[in-house]
């Protein structure tokens, strides 16, 4: 029963296709938006509960769909952070087809539970395209050119990715003659990585890269958080990222444990990791730095995807089981606070007709509990204590550098060092954005003086990840705690 | 814990004179007037205290900083006691003066009980740390009666003021710092008994060995700081800049104050810090302090000469007053002989500071009288002729007066006697140049006499009325003070002589 | 009663007045004094239980937080926290009743005034180091919203410039904290284990000077100071008071408590030049002070000036040296409150210039007696002279030094001159001017009003019994010098 989520999802999928249809149909009316997102919400929720279906016990190999820690709670928690973003409802006029939205919605969700929970290149490549492929058209729905600039422009590199993905795998699989993980490392573990082996990594690097809009392939992102609907954004930004981050921690904790080599300074050894400690470094740079310079809300947390990228590449290239955890713990949180964020960027252009920064003006005069929240997401994301961002980015710093540092070695206190200073750049950026939502007064020629009040789902996005950010930070352990059993569970000592 | 009494009573006063709201000029004035009777009570019975090995009263030690020798220390002997007593008369007779002349306020008053209390601790303070606290909290209450209260110069002379004096004793600081870190203590009486043992120009050599110079070196050095501090206060030519100005300037209770104690503080340090910790180079030092003293009294008394403004006037004459005082002390370092000679010296310096106090009291409360009565004219040739109007006033001015100047019989003799007695057994030479100060001394006094009392009067003076009831007895009492000690020198000479001797035995053991 | 309770009051007292009712707005300042007394007397109250028994083990509250990464709850007050700790409650409550007349959005105001103090409270509490960075940087946002909200002269660029110069010091900080912990094994962020771990020499030499100027930063060292006058004078009277009352203290804090024992060897190699920048402060300070024309831009370098002492106390590193700086770090708390409320909200609420000329012409010794006394004796405070905290400190300063560093006593000893020259320069020209009698007099002024009184005695009260009677507090400093932590510091040559 290891697929009982994704089947729960594909049939509510399928039901919400036949009832919009019918209704429309029937009525000639659109499907209602209220409706879409109830029937989807029920059907993540019975997605979650499905989780708890024991799985069962498969004989031979389970590699392709994998049951263990990580594959459980990541799924759970995907399937929390889609909730979250389904939440966000489009605006009126933005998408015409409710229903086939909302089941694309449901597919591409199913796509990033089927790729966290697999141990098999193969089988990785096909959920991250079914999820891809339901992304780039959720990105172009709206009838407006920068929707369709978005769509487009995610689709080719999306494209590109993905060729580059599968033809590093097949140069995996001309290596090690198998395309399972746990069967990689153990070719690799046989002696020195050959030359075939280092050249498909590289490459399915490369294309994970450009799935988590890491610098310098990141050029997708601005214009797809700028022009696709919100709902889409949350879920690129939020879940798929999540999704992501546990592909790179089985593909290189699991497969390439033994050839990652050493970031260090002064301590260099050939490896992965380095490459990710320099995809690492170019992320962090380029996305805060050009996050300065952003007037448009959208762009600027599409920069600062960039840069939180960057900060989860820390973790991870120090190939460390600790570290793994602490940045799947960031991802979340990060996941959250993003989601949070564009809830609320979707609200005032709700409310004001645009997502510049400028329109954020007097938010908290107009409504509190918008200001409130989106203040909770920006110091979590700025790393603010006691929000979770902030310890996200402090558990990461400091695994990176117990995993790697010792006596006099420094270890990666340099990507730490240049993580933590960009870190604190980033504040500037952020609150930029608080800064016109709490110091400044709205224009005078501005609508109404308060807000109006959001629909309930909207709400509970707003709500939720704020409540969680402040619970997480104040109580890290609830989340890390299993996490840490997770990676365990799945990565073994 | 007589002593901390003493030292709170008139902090006590200020606060509850900053907590009554309600209260005018005329009402903060005799409210104060009448509180400082209180330390006066206090100081009274301290005095009928027995004396234990001179002593009379000790507040036990309070720690100041641990662990560094560094405690609250206050005794009280013969000398601090005299001066304590001073200190409540003066305080007295300037609260007094204010009431006279319509001066008064909260915020005044209580300045003048808090620098009160600063100065008893000035007086009885046996440890550097207590005593420069107190010799410091003495500069900003002082600062703001002279700024706030005095006249158009007063910004100018109530800064110059406190700079000079701040800057001294910032000099003094750092000579006794370098004392603290080479021998360990700032204790008056532990600093005098290491000089005593010549212990100090070692310790210093030691801990300074990186300037290269020895240890008598470095010791005249902290010395010179030292007493650079003292002589801004006293005020020692050449660092008197910035005494005619503000005594001229300020309210003439508060120059009351200035002349009639806090140049008193210069005194006493002089006499009870300077002189026992450093014996060790004094004698190198005394001709210096000798020429210097010499110089206060004859520049201040040729001052006072080309003065027309009284307070001026009084304000040089009580530098020349003073330089016999510092002459004195600097005679005693002078050689390590005659402990009669020493012993006159020393005696005449203590009834000098005390008598110069009381006398230069009913001086300005004189001049305070004529200033408010003139609505602020005090140019010497603004009077005249007021003998035949005000013929109780012109007495007891002219009592004063020639007690200033010496007159067999008032206090003011005996202290100049036993000074000159001693100081030409000791220092001949300075003794014969100074008497040229006395002799100036007396014309400008007389002048001054003459100018306001005698002559023909000045047609705006016809209606003055003599002096008031409340005036009278004022002035009854200061002239008690005038006439007794000098007819019964003996009445102070009884405190400070077991002071006096066992100072003696610091400078010159006996061998 | 334990110290933690000076936390829990502020916090309470901030969620409170956030939780009142829109319309209650004056009883938010009642709210804020009554949290600032309960726990500047909790503070109290402890000091005085320390001092009766000395003997006592000190208090310790040690929980478990997030256990993955060695994280505890770590609380303990010995002598040198609860003075600080009564420091925080005195200047929170002169700064309550500096800001009694706050009447734009007072009930933010006053949370995030509770909300820094809190903060405070907890840095100086912390034994933990993560738990000491979080109130170190729950601190910032708050400073922030005051400075940006409530400020003048320049406030948005002053409170970015604070904010920003606070937040970077604080990345510097995280690195510093997760090397050590990395170095130590990474098992535990407790100071007390990173404090007894030993460090190879070559990572102490590299390692200590981040963490010190990450907290130096905070403390104003020169030329990192550049945030302090531009913030001090941009924000409200309160948050002045604050910022250099209190929150300057929290580096200084943190550079004795944390940096020095944690890496005591590399403080070896930096402490000639911790001590050689200290008195460049010290005289660039006091030099720059003499030249401002803006009364709150003189007291804004004079802190600069007074907490090189601080540091230059740091650097002698002995018993001397360490109680000068503990001692400083109090009377430059209490005094510079002082300054900062009369010159911040007396004057300028009166005459609305803080300009020395344009303040010539209200004669306010005459207008404003209580004013001009009052200033008079703090600016007595601020020269140091005998009788006032400055001077004990100080001089407590200067002695340690002289063991160390003879020569430079000299150029401090100029510093203190040119301190007291500017001093009175400020005092005379705002509160003394010169008049010709011609010049038309000046109008009447509203009398200090009664909040304004008590805040002033209350600090000049402190001032003078600390300079009078130190005892108390030395004991209280000594006490925390027993602590093991400063052991590896004081048995340095």
């Amino acid at each position: 029963m290891q697929l009982m989520p994704e089947a729960v999802l594909v049939v509510t999928a399928l039901v919400l296709l036949g009832m919009a249809v019918a209704y429309e149909s029937k009525t000639l009316k659109p499907f209602p938006v209220n409706s879409a997102i109830g029937i989807a919400t029920v059907g993540i929720l019975l997605a979650i509960a499905a989780l708890w279906c024991p799985p069962l016990k498969l004989n031979g190999d389970s590699s392709l769909i994998a049951s263990d820690g990580l594959a459980r709670l990541f799924k759970g928690l995907v399937l929390g952070l889609g909730l979250l973003a389904i939440c966000i409802p489009p605006a009126r006029r933005e998408i015409p087809q409710i229903g086939e939205y909302y089941a694309l919605m449901l597919f591409a969700l199913t796509g990033l539970l089927l790729a966290a929970g697999t141990n098999h290149l193969l089988f990785l490549f096909v959920a991250l395209e079914l999820a891809s492929l339901s992304l780039y058209l959720l990105a172009g729905f709206p009838r407006t050119a920068k929707a369709s600039e978005a769509s487009l422009k995610y689709f080719l590199f999306g494209g590109v990715s993905a060729a580059f993905m599968l033809f590093g795998m097949s140069f995996l699989y001309g290596f090690a003659h198998t395309a399972k993980l746990t069967e990689i490392a153990t070719a690799l573990a046989v002696g020195p990585p050959s030359a075939l082996a280092i050249a498909g990594l590289l490459m399915v690097l490369v294309g994970l890269a450009f799935k988590m809009a890491a610098a310098p392939f990141h050029y997708w992102a601005p214009d797809v958080y700028q022009g696709a609907p919100a709902t889409t954004v949350a879920l690129v930004s939020a879940a798929s990222k999540a999704v992501g981050m546990v592909v790179l921690v089985r593909l290189l904790l699991i497969g390439f444990h033994s050839a990652g080599g050493s970031a260090s300074w002064g301590g260099m050894l050939p490896g992965w990791t380095i490459w990710l400690a320099i995809l690492s470094a170019v992320s962090i740079l380029f996305g805060n730095l050009l996050a300065l310079a952003q007037t448009s809300m959208r762009r600027l947390l599409a920069y600062s995807a960039v840069a939180n990228t960057g900060y989860l590449l820390v973790a991870l290239a120090a190939n460390g089981r600790d570290a793994a955890g602490s940045a799947l713990f960031y991802v979340i949180v990060y996941g959250l606070a993003t989601l949070g964020a564009l809830a609320v960027t979707a609200a005032v252009e709700r409310d004001r007709g645009n997502d510049s920064i400028s329109s954020f003006a007097g938010l908290v005069k107009r409504s509190p509990f918008q200001a409130v929240s989106l203040l909770v997401f920006l110091t979590s994301l700025a790393g603010i204590p006691p929000l979770a961002g902030f310890f996200g980015k402090f558990a990461m710093f400091s695994t990176a550098m117990a995993a790697t540092a010792s006596g006099e070695k420094s270890g990666l206190a340099w990507l730490v060092g240049l993580g933590a200073i960009m870190s604190a750049v980033s504040l500037y950026y952020y609150l930029s954005v608080l800064k016109q939502a709490y110091v400044k007064d709205a224009a005078e020629d501005s609508v109404s003086s308060s807000a109006p009040c959001l629909p309930v789902f909207h709400a509970l996005s707003v709500a939720i990840p704020a409540v969680l950010l402040v619970l997480l930070g104040l109580f890290p352990s609830i989340l890390l705690a299993p996490i840490s059993k997770a990676v365990i569970d799945s990565l073994g000592l | 814990m007589l002593i901390l009494l003493l030292i709170i009573l008139p902090l006590f006063g200020a606060a509850m004179l900053a907590a009554w709201s309600g209260a005018d000029r005329t009402r903060s004035c005799r409210f104060a007037l009448g509180w400082s009777v209180l330390p006066l009570a206090c100081v009274a019975f301290i005095g009928t205290q027995d004396k234990i090995n001179g002593v009379m009263a000790e507040a036990p030690p309070l720690t100041w900083i641990p662990d560094a020798k560094m405690d609250l220390r206050f005794s009280i002997d013969g000398i601090s006691w005299l001066f304590l007593l001073l200190t409540c008369l003066v305080t007295l007779f300037s609260f007094a003066s204010s009431l006279a002349s319509g001066r008064g306020g909260r915020a005044y008053c209580g300045l003048i009980l808090v620098l009160q209390s600063a100065l008893f601790g000035v007086f009885t303070a046996r440890h550097f740390i207590p005593w420069f606290l107190c010799w410091e909290m003495t500069l900003i209450p002082s600062y703001l009666l002279i700024r706030l209260w005095g006249g158009h110069g007063a910004p100018r002379a109530a800064l110059r003021f406190f700079i000079m004096t701040l800057g001294g004793s910032a000099f003094m600081l750092v000579g006794f710092l370098a004392l603290q870190l080479s021998v360990g203590t700032m204790d008056f009486s532990e600093l005098a008994k290491l000089a005593s043992d010549h212990a100090l120009a070692g310790g210093l050599a030691k801990t300074f060995a990186a300037t290269g110079m020895t240890g008598s070196a470095l010791l005249t050095i902290v010395a010179l700081a030292v007493f650079l501090g003292l002589a801004v206060k006293v005020p020692v030519v050449p660092f008197h800049a910035w005494l005619p100005a503000a005594y001229a300037e300020a309210p003439t209770p508060v120059t009351m104050l200035l002349t009639g104690l806090l140049s008193k503080m210069g005194v006493y340090g002089l006499l009870r810090i300077f002189l026992p910790i450093f014996p060790e180079v004094l004698p190198s030092l005394a001709p210096l302090l000798t020429g210097l003293a010499v110089a206060t009294i004859l520049l201040g008394a040729m001052a006072a000469l080309a003065q027309t403004d009284l307070k001026r006037i009084l304000a040089y004459s009580s530098v020349n007053h003073l330089g016999y005082c510092v002459m004195a002390i600097a005679a005693s370092a002078a050689v390590h002989a005659d402990r009669g000679a020493l012993s006159a010296a020393l005696s005449g310096t203590v009834l000098q500071a005390i008598n110069h106090g009381v006398i230069a009291s009913a001086l300005f409360f004189g001049i305070g009288i004529l200033e408010s009565r003139s609505g602020g004219s005090r140019g010497l040739n603004d009077f005249g002729g007021l003998r035949a109007k005000t013929p109780v006033f012109c007495g007891v001015f002219g009592i004063a007066v020639f007690a200033s100047l010496g007159l067999p019989g008032l206090s003011g003799f005996i202290g100049e006697f036993l000074m000159f007695n001693g100081v030409f057994a000791l220092t001949p030479w300075a003794a014969a140049v100074s008497l040229i100060g006395l002799l100036l001394t007396a014309v400008f006094l007389l002048r001054m006499i003459r100018k306001i009392f005698h002559g023909p009067l000045k047609p705006n003076f016809a209606k003055w009325a003599d002096l008031s009831g409340t005036e009278r007895g004022w002035f009854a009492l200061a002239m008690a003070l005038i006439v007794i000690p000098g007819l019964w020198p003996q009445a102070l000479l009884h405190f400070t002589n077991p002071v006096i001797l066992n100072i003696l035995d610091l400078l010159s053991p006996i061998p | 009663m334990t110290p933690a309770w000076t936390i829990l009051t502020a916090f309470a007292g901030a969620l409170l007045v956030l939780l009142l009712p829109a319309r209650s707005a004056a009883f938010s300042r009642v709210v804020a004094l009554v949290a600032s007394i309960a726990g500047a007397l909790v503070a109290a109250v402890a000091c005085l239980e320390r001092l009766n028994h000395p003997d006592a083990p000190v208090w310790d509250l040690n929980l478990p937080w997030v256990p993955d990464l060695g994280i505890n709850f770590h609380l303990a007050a010995n002598g040198l926290s609860l003075t600080l700790l009564l420091l925080t409650g005195i200047v929170a409550i002169a700064g309550v009743l500096f800001s009694w007349n706050v009447s734009h959005r007072p009930r933010a105001f006053f949370a995030w005034f509770l909300t820094i103090i809190g903060g405070v409270y907890g840095v100086f509490l912390s034994r933990d180091a993560f738990l000491l960075f979080v109130c170190y940087e729950v601190v910032i946002l708050p400073k922030y919203m005051l400075i940006a909200i409530w400020g003048s002269t320049n406030k948005e660029y002053g409170a970015m410039k604070l904010t920003m110069y606070s937040i970077g010091a604080s990345a510097l900080i995280l690195i510093g904290i997760v090397v050590a912990y990395a170095a130590a094994g990474g098992k535990s962020f407790d100071l007390d284990y990173l404090a007894h771990a030993t460090y190879a020499p070559s990572l102490q030499f590299w390692a200590f000077p981040i963490l010190f100027l990450g907290f130096a930063v905070l403390a104003g060292m020169w030329p990192f100071h550049t945030w302090a006058p531009t913030g001090h004078v941009a924000a409200p009277t309160a948050a002045s008071m604050l910022l250099a009352g209190v929150v300057m203290k929290l580096g200084a804090y943190g550079a004795m408590c944390v940096a020095m024992p944690l890496f005591p060897q590399g403080f070896m190699e930096w402490r000639m030049v911790i001590a050689g920048l200290a008195v460049v402060g010290i005289i660039y300070g006091a030099l720059t002070a003499l030249t401002q024309k803006d009364l709150k831009f003189v007291i804004g370098y004079s802190s600069v000036s007074h907490m090189g002492f601080i540091l230059l106390g740091l650097a002698a590193a002995n018993q001397w040296g360490l109680r000068g700086a503990a001692l400083q770090m109090i009377s430059h708390g209490i005094i510079a409150g002082l300054l900062f409320g009369i010159a911040g909200r007396v004057v300028y609420e009166r005459t609305h210039t803080r300009d020395l000329t344009a303040l010539q012409a209200f004669d306010l010794w005459k207008t404003l007696p209580g004013a001009a006394v009052a200033f008079t004796l703090a600016t007595a405070a601020s020269m140091g002279l005998p009788g006032f905290s400055g001077f004990v400190a100080e001089i407590s300063v200067v002695i340690g030094l002289w063991n160390v560093y003879p020569w430079l006593t000299i150029p401090v000893a100029i510093g203190i001159i040119i301190t007291g020259a500017f001093s009175l320069r400020a005092m005379i020209r705002a509160f003394f001017p010169e008049r010709k009698s011609t010049d038309a007099p000046a109008e009447k002024m509203p009398p200090l009003t009664r909040p304004e009184i008590s805040a002033i005695a209350l600090l000049l009260v402190v001032s003078l019994a600390i300079g009078i009677y130190p005892k108390p507090w030395v004991v209280l400093i000594d006490d925390g010098l027993r602590s093991p932590l400063f052991q590896s510091i004081l048995s340095l040559p």
